[in-house]
Parts: structure tokens; C-alpha cells; sequence
């Protein structure tokens, strides 16, 4: 954005972003193309890229002139040239943002979400081998604005393209896409096909990017046999194949590396190789008849909060005094909370409980099961409400619980519901594997 | 301005003889100068900026996929199916590389020393500064740059450089980072080390200004001057490149890239020239091409000449204001040029020799630091034989830092040494770091009879030494060998040329 003054100016030299243009000072002249401007706008300073290609800031002082050059760059629209063969496979692409269905603009720097799948075989052609792309948007958002709406009406989307697609994969920003998978996990049921979601860390304008690799691994376990949702993103650092972790186990755990995402506490569900190769790990249901429904009640008065040394558990009678229905504790160790003077949660979690909130904990070490019988402290919050969810991650019991007191008014069906296995969310046996796996 | 006595103007001396005449071919030269620089940390991380003594902890395959529309005027079908096969192999080293060379982690801001040292030869090359500089990305396909780009920032255009013969325009001043050294090629793959990656660069690029082959390296080495008047340009083989943008009438703009040494740029022009003429001459076509330069100075093909390389802005990095009172003060404070200096400590009292050896060596600046406190001549003798006779020994050098010298000349102020004891403490002092020159000088542990009785012994045992070539110094490393660390070198080559001379009397 430029500052208003200088819109002005552009307007009435009849310039445009994009344009080639002169910058006449007093000691020399600057051509180049007028590119946009990002961020402050409280200055009079003009972006050129020069016909080195770089790029310049340069202030336009009072004395200095500027003016549309003469002669303007030819502009090219790049067509997309290749196509999909229709005989193949049809998977459903749900694009909601990030950077994997993206492309810039080489010429202003500018990102642009891809239209048409055509436009994503221009950089993945080999998808067209094995596969027809069709691709929706229902909306479009950054990862981290993410609402409980949106994975409502992804859920209604994803169900919707199963019944005359092979597969559906959803791409989104990278932030948030563990708890998307989470929502899609308990809002789809009775699934039959795969659900991919996939990301990438990497933006696609660069050579480097994973998101070719993990688009075509994700085509690949949309087309496979296995019926679930999950994550289909890098193993390793290396680009030679992928992991599908399930999505009520998956999380990111690296603000950066291409293999952030990690399954916790179990193995991928299975590894994939762009050539086609799937090798089955640790999944649960193979792709069958029957017809995916969307289920998606949800109580949005629930929320996430972690017990830290000094944390004040006031916040608990702040969420009460609200009319939350639910929230989970991120709490220590196998499960305890602060119980020693004014730091005590007992009182408040006791309180919170009496006045009808359902309290869970959930591990802040990631990985491992709670067991709140080791210490007396965790029996002490046990005895005041908490409940102590096994293995489940943070993340996945925050969704979880929306969806369960989506479906019951009752406290007791759902503190039930909550240690009922609906996706895979809960694992009977802590595998030693799995471990930073 | 040209150093007969440097070793690597020697083959320039051998072609200028049989040099072609390339004044009728209209000929038009510009010089592109690749100078590493010597900061602590790399430009966009803060891994240590020098290539790896270490093995390497993790080796990572990738592979790199050029994004149709990418690049630029490229056959770009061409390039996608050449480099989809292709597999990249990196190595990561433990102080030299880090997430950010193995493209898993986002730039970190730029390194504000490396960008003064940009700023600063920008300026001493008379460019004009943006009033905001920006980041680019230049796409590289060949895997040397694990993001598929280069980040380079442009820090200065439009400048000049004054040479005899007039003005050479200076078209752009870059800060880039390096790309990853290659390690080896295979059928399909290729393996590169990651410490390079990222070790701060400057490009200097001249607009082709330069119409005869010894003006261009009369330029290059005169800009090679400035940037080593920075004090932060590396030094030593590999730190420097230089490529070579050279037409003739009824040629074609051909780049000729990596001549290794200054010496060679004069022949490489000229030859590039010729063999320009020497195709319009027959009426075929020269064709715009990227040509590698060979050992004989001769160029073999490499590539068609890229289209204009594709940049883009490097989202990562935000654009970056630079004050006029921030620019005002590198102006008022810029390092003065090397030329320069020689010129003006040439009338503190040492020759022109050795003003020229310590401008060659590089050590122009401690010998101004260090000459103000003790003579000049024996500081100057220190710095430029005296340390050259011990590198060519294997002695560790480096060990001889400044502090180490200054305490060296202070001692030596009270106690004049002559040359072969200055040498033998200097080898002492390589030797043992740690230990006081004071001590060092005086020997310790060892009495001067304990010691004069090695020499005696180790001198009858190789009595057939004596009154051959060296043979003071291969009987001095003999008896340094039987007390090293108890006696210093000073003492001992003392008393050995007592022996040595005593042994000669008699048979003379």
C-alpha cells in the first residue's frame, strides 16, 4: 500500500502498479516498473525494480518528477497448457489458503491462489498420470483464523465431494491444520474413503518447495485403500517420501521443518512414496461401502488453557462465569495440577465442576499417557472433577469436547463420551516406537 | 599499479610477449568480481561464515523443481525435465551450517556487518545508495543453493572507478550470499556442502567500459585493491572470482566465467576476442553464450547465455531504510584505500620493497599499527621475510598474532636480538602460545651448559653437516628436537653458531 498522497499522484499521471516509470531527480533518472508496496505507508518512497531485475526504494522528494515511461513491458499471461485425462481417478481438491495451491507473480512478488486444477499441473504435471483433480473452494483463510464455522462447513464440503469422488484432500495453512484434522476426524462419520490433509512449509514459488511432493503423496492416499483422516506431509528433511498420520494423533511440532508434522504417541498410519508405493503401518479401516455423514453439533463454549508454576486459576471462574460448558487443562507430568496455597487449582477446578463445566486435563509434555493415581496431587484433582484424558493430545480433547457437548447436554454421558474411542484419539497400548517418531 | 614480483601476474608476463593486437576489433569488456567477506557470521544465520574442517553430521537428499514461468527467457520445458531427475545430496557440518543453509528455517535478518562492508565499498566506488534496499531471489536450478534461489540485495548502482586511462562505470555493488561448495558429481546427482552457503559475497559488476585486455585486469585488480581496503574482504584461494563479459565488432556479448587469477584475465580477453573474430571473420555466427575458462586461458562452452535471470522479492526479509545520517557517517569514515596507505607510509623510512612486500602480504595495517610504537625497519622485516621463511617451514603462523608481536618488539626494544634469534623466538612462540615471550627468550628448565652440551653432541654426531647448504638450520631442528619447550630457540642458535664456528677454526 502506498500512502494516500502518492495514489494521488499515480492517479493523475494515469500510472498503474505494474507500469514502467521515470523518476526524475536532480542528479539522475530511475526507470522501472512501479511494484506494490507492502507494509508502512507513512512514507513517500517508491518501489522500482529496475531493469537488473532487483528491486529499489527509492523516496520521491518535491523537487523530483515522476512520469509513465513512453514504451511499457510487453505482458505475458502464462495459459496453463496440460490437462487432465477424465478416464482416470477423480479426487476432490478443498482448498481453503496456504501456500500448496498458491503462485506468485515472478513479476510484482504478488501471491495468488490457483483457480483451476489445470493451474496446479503446471507445476505438478506427473499428477495427471494417475489422476483428475477437481477442486473446490468453499472458502479462503489463513490457517490461524480458523473458526469452529469453518470446519463445520469443511466437514459438509469433504462429505458432500466423498459420495462421487475417490478421495478429498483439504489443503490449508500449516498452523492450525492438527486441529482441522481433529474437527474433520469427529465430524465425518461412518468414513469409507480418505480424507487427506495437507499442507506445506515451503511456499511453491520456490524450487525447493515440499509442497509438489506432498500434493502428489496425498493424491496417492486419496486414491488408497485406507478409510481415514489424516495428515500426508514429509517424513524426514529428505523429498524421498511421506507419512499419513492419523488426525486425532498428529501435531505440528516445528514451527519450520518441512516434517513438523509428527504422529504422537503411535506410528504414522502408513508411508508413501510419490512413485505410488504405500506401505501400511499402523491403520485401522480400509476403504468400504457405506455413506460418510457430516456430524457436526458443536458447543463453542469450550477453551484450552495451560497450569503453569504462577499460573492463576481464576481463569477457571472467568470461563465459568461465561457459561462455558468444557475446557482442558494442559496439566504436568502424569496429570497434576498446582495444590498448594493461592495457587491451588483444586478449589477452582471443584467449583468449576459443581457449577456443571467438565474439566479435563491433557498431557503439556505431548507425549505419553496421564495417570493421575502416581501422585497424591494428581488424586487430589482427580477427587475435585478433573478428568484425565489417557494419551489424548491437547489439541485433539480441545475438539473433542466441542463435538461431545455438542451432542449431549448431559455432564456424566459426556465426561463418558469422552473417554469413548470415536477416531482413533485414545490408544489402548503406549507403543515405545512412537516415541519421537 | 601492477606488482611484477607477484607470483600470480606470472603468466600474464609470459603471454604479453606473443599478445594479439585487439585495438581494431571495437573490443568491449565488463568485469563481474565475486569477493567472499571475512565477517564472523554468515549474512542471513549466525553460523560461523568459513568453510569446514569438520566432518560432516547429516547428509539430506533433495531434490529441486523449477515453477513454470520461473525463468525468465530460458527454454524453460528444457530446464524442468533436466533437473526433475536430478538429486541433490547436502552435508551439514557442526559450526558451519545450520537449519536455515538446509532450507527448513526462514532467513534471519541480514548481517549488519556484512552490509556496512557492502555499504562502505559501494560508496569508495562512488555509487549511489537506495533509499531502501530490498532482498531478491535469483533462481538457481543447479541445487547449488538448497532454496532454489540466491538471496542478493542491491546496495549500490550507477558508480565509477577512476583508472588512468579514465573513468570504468560501476553498474551495480551486490551483497549476496555464497552457494554451496560442490563435493562431487554423479550420473543424476549431485553432493554440496553447506558451509558455503550463505558466507557473505559481494558482486561488483562494471558496465563494459574497458576496450583493451590489460585494462581489464588493471580493473580487476584494482577493484580487488578497494575491497581489501575494507579490512573485512577474505584472503586466499577461492575467496575471489571473477567472470568476464567480452564482444568484439560482429561478435556477440559472451561471458566467460571463472578466470582463477588476476594474471590471466589479459590473455582470457584477448583470446575470447580472437576467436570472436575469427568466427565473423569466416562469416559464421557468434552466438551469446556462457563460456568456462580453462587453466591456458582458452574457454570451452558451458551454456547458452540465461535470459535475464528471474528476481523476486524475498518475502522473508522485510525492505530495509537506510538513514542518510547512517550513510552521511560511513562517508565521513571510509577505510583509506590500500594504494593509498603504501603511498603515504613509504616516507616513514622502510624502502619501497618493503612497502610493496607488506602491501603484497597483506599487512599494510599492522605495520602501521605496530611501527608507530618500535622501529620500523625491523618491524617491517618481521612482517614480510621473516614470517614468510616460517610459513614456508610449516611453522603455525597464525599463533603470531598481533598481541603476541607487540609483546615481542616490547621485549626486543630492551633486548635487541639478531635475525637468526628473532626467528628462532618467533618459531618458539608459534610453538608455545601461552608462554611470555620473556620467558621464551630466556629458555627455560635447561641451564646454557646443559644445553650447549646437546648442541656439542648433536653436531659430532653429524659432523658431515657442517659446510653444507642449510646446515645450521637442519642442526638447529635437531637440537630443538632434544629440547623443545626447555630451552629457547634463541639460545640454542646462540650457542650453536659458537660450536659450529669453533668446529670450523680448526680446519681452518
Amino acid at each position: 500500500m502506498y500512502s494516500k498522497k502518492l495514489e494521488t499522484l499515480f492517479y493523475s499521471k494515469g500510472i498503474s502498479i505494474g507500469d514502467k516509470v521515470r523518476l526524475r531527480k536532480k542528479d539522475g533518472v530511475y526507470e522501472g516498473i512501479l511494484m506494490p508496496r507492502a507494509g508502512r505507508t507513512d512514507e513517500e518512497m517508491l518501489v522500482l525494480k529496475l531493469a537488473s531485475g532487483y528491486n529499489i526504494g527509492i523516496n520521491i522528494g518535491k523537487d523530483d518528477t515522476l512520469e509513465r515511461a513512453p514504451v511499457q513491458p510487453k505482458r505475458t499471461e502464462r495459459k496453463a497448457t496440460a490437462s487432465f485425462d477424465r478416464s482416470k481417478p477423480q479426487v476432490t481438491l478443498i482448498a481453503t489458503g496456504g501456500t500448496i495451491i498458491s503462485k506468485v507473480d515472478y513479476r510484482t512478488g504478488g501471491v495468488t491462489a490457483l483457480a483451476n486444477p489445470e493451474d496446479i499441473l503446471d507445476g505438478i504435471p506427473e499428477l495427471a498420470d494417475f489422476s483428475t483433480l477437481k477442486l473446490t473452494s468453499p472458502f479462503n483463510i489463513m490457517s490461524e483464523s480458523m473458526s469452529i464455522k469453518h470446519w463445520q462447513d469443511l466437514a459438509v464440503e469433504a462429505v458432500k465431494e466423498l459420495r462421487t469422488s475417490e478421495g478429498v484432500i483439504v489443503t490449508q495453512g500449516t498452523d492450525t491444520l492438527h486441529f482441522t484434522s481433529a474437527a474433520l476426524s469427529f465430524m465425518v462419520t461412518n468414513l469409507n474413503k480418505p480424507v487427506v490433509l495437507v499442507g506445506s512449509q515451503r511456499s511453491s514459488d520456490r524450487g525447493s518447495s515440499d509442497a509438489a511432493m506432498n500434493l502428489i503423496c496425498s493424491v496417492r492416499v486419496a486414491l488408497s485403500d485406507i478409510a481415514a483422516v489424516g495428515v500426508c506431509m514429509h517424513a524426514g528433511s529428505n523429498d524421498d517420501y511421506c507419512i499419513f498420520s492419523r488426525g486425532t494423533k498428529v501435531r505440528k511440532m516445528h514451527t519450520s521443518r518441512r516434517d513438523a508434522f509428527r504422529p504422537i504417541n503411535e506410528l504414522p498410519m502408513a508411508k508413501v512414496w510419490p512413485d505410488g508405493r504405500i506401505q501400511n503401518m499402523f491403520h485401522v479401516k480400509n476403504r468400504g461401502e457405506g455413506t460418510p455423514k457430516a456430524d457436526i453439533e458443536f458447543e463453542d463454549k469450550i477453551a484450552l488453557v495451560k497450569t503453569y508454576p504462577g499460573s492463576n486459576p481464576a481463569v477457571l471462574e472467568f470461563y465459568a462465569d461465561r457459561g462455558y460448558r468444557g475446557i482442558v487443562l494442559e496439566v504436568t507430568g502424569l496429570g497434576q495440577v498446582p495444590t498448594y496455597g493461592k495457587g491451588s487449582w483444586l478449589d477452582g477446578i471443584k467449583k468449576s465442576t459443581e457449577k456443571g463445566m467438565l474439566v479435563c486435563g491433557a498431557a503439556q509434555a505431548i507425549y505419553g499417557r496421564l495417570n493421575p493415581n502416581v501422585y497424591a496431587e494428581g488424586r487430589l484433582a482427580k477427587a475435585a472433577g478433573l478428568l484425565h484424558l489417557e494419551d489424548m493430545l491437547p489439541e485433539t480433547a480441545y475438539v473433542k469436547l466441542g463435538w461431545v457437548l455438542g451432542h449431549t447436554k448431559s455432564v456424566e454421558k459426556a465426561r463418558e463420551m469422552m473417554l469413548t474411542n470415536y477416531a482413533g484419539e485414545i490408544s489402548a497400548r503406549t507403543l515405545p516406537e512412537a516415541y519421537l517418531y | 599499479m601492477r606488482e611484477k614480483s607477484q607470483p600470480e601476474h606470472s603468466l600474464r608476463h609470459t603471454f604479453t610477449d606473443d599478445m594479439a593486437d585487439t585495438r581494431n576489433l571495437e573490443l568491449k569488456c565488463g568485469i563481474e568480481i565475486h569477493q567472499q567477506l571475512d565477517t564472523l557470521r554468515k549474512l542471513f544465520c549466525g553460523c560461523a561464515a568459513r568453510l569446514s574442517a569438520d566432518r560432516y553430521t547429516v547428509a539430506t537428499n533433495r531434490r529441486l523443481r523449477p515453477v513454470a514461468g520461473e525463468l525468465g527467457a530460458t527454454d524453460e520445458a528444457a530446464a524442468f525435465e533436466k533437473t526433475k531427475g536430478m538429486e541433490f545430496q547436502y552435508f551439514s557440518y557442526p559450526l558451519e551450517s545450520c537449519l536455515v543453509e538446509a532450507d527448513e528455517e526462514p532467513p534471519h535478518t541480514i548481517n549488519l556487518e556484512a552490509l556496512e562492508v557492502a555499504l562502505k565499498a559501494a560508496l569508495m566506488l562512488n555509487c549511489e545508495i537506495p533509499d531502501e534496499i530490498h532482498v531478491m531471489r535469483k533462481t538457481v536450478i543447479d541445487g547449488s543453493n538448497t532454496s532454489g534461489f540466491q538471496r542478493t540485495v542491491l546496495v549500490g548502482l550507477n558508480g565509477w572507478l577512476q583508472m588512468a586511462s579514465g573513468r570504468v562505470g560501476i553498474s551495480n555493488v551486490c551483497l549476496e550470499e555464497d552457494s554451496c561448495q560442490i563435493i562431487r558429481k554423479e550420473a543424476g546427482r549431485s553432493v554440496y556442502g553447506l558451509d558455503r552457503l550463505g558466507i557473505p559475497l559481494i558482486e561488483i559488476g562494471t558496465e563494459p567500459d574497458i576496450h583493451d585486455p590489460n585494462h581489464a585486469m588493471e580493473v580487476a585488480e584494482t577493484i580487488g585493491m578497494v575491497l581489501q581496503s575494507t579490512g573485512a574482504a577474505k584472503k586466499g584461494l577461492g575467496t575471489i572470482r571473477q567472470d568476464l563479459n567480452v564482444s568484439v565488432k560482429g561478435g556477440e556479448r559472451v561471458e566467460v566465467k571463472g578466470v582463477q587469477r588476476l594474471g590471466m584475465i589479459p590473455k582470457a580477453v584477448e583470446l575470447e576476442a580472437m576467436r570472436q573474430k575469427a568466427l565473423a571473420d569466416r562469416g559464421k555466427p557468434v552466438t551469446s553464450e556462457v563460456r568456462k575458462a580453462l587453466p591456458d586461458c582458452r574457454t570451452e562452452f558451458m551454456r547458452p547465455m540465461p535470459g535475464t535471470a528471474r528476481l523476486y522479492p524475498e518475502t522473508d526479509i522485510p525492505p530495509m531504510r537506510l538513514e542518510k545520517s547512517y550513510l552521511d557517517l560511513l562517508k565521513k569514515n571510509l577505510p583509506e584505500l590500500i594504494s593509498d596507505k603504501a603511498r603515504r607510509l613509504a616516507g616513514t623510512g622502510i624502502n619501497d620493497e618493503m612497502v610493496k612486500q607488506l602491501k603484497q602480504s597483506g599487512q599494510l595495517n599492522a605495520f602501521e599499527a605496530l611501527s608507530s610504537a618500535f622501529d620500523p625497519k625491523t618491524v617491517a622485516v618481521v612482517l614480510t621475510s621473516l614470517l614468510k621463511q616460517l610459513k614456508g617451514e610449516g611453522v603455525a603462523i597464525e599463533k603470531l598474532t598481533h598481541d603476541r608481536l607487540h609483546e615481542m618488539f616490547s621485549f626486543m626494544k630492551a633486548n635487541p636480538l639478531p635475525k637468526e634469534g628473532t626467528i628462532a623466538l618467533m618459531r618458539d612462540m608459534a610453538g608455545n602460545p601461552e608462554k611470555p615471550v620473556k620467558d621464551l627468550a630466556a629458555g627455560s628448565g635447561m641451564s646454557e651448559t646443559e644445553v650447549r652440551a646437546v648442541v656439542k653432541k648433536v653436531i659430532s654426531e653429524k659432523k658431515d653437516l657442517l659446510g653444507k647448504f642449510n646446515a645450521e638450520q637442519m642442526l638447529m631442528g635437531l637440537v630443538m628436537k632434544e629440547v623443545r619447550g626447555r630451552a629457547s630457540g634463541a639460545v640454542v642458535m646462540k650457542l650453536l653458531k659458537e660450536e659450529t664456528n669453533r668446529q670450523k677454526r680448526p680446519a681452518a
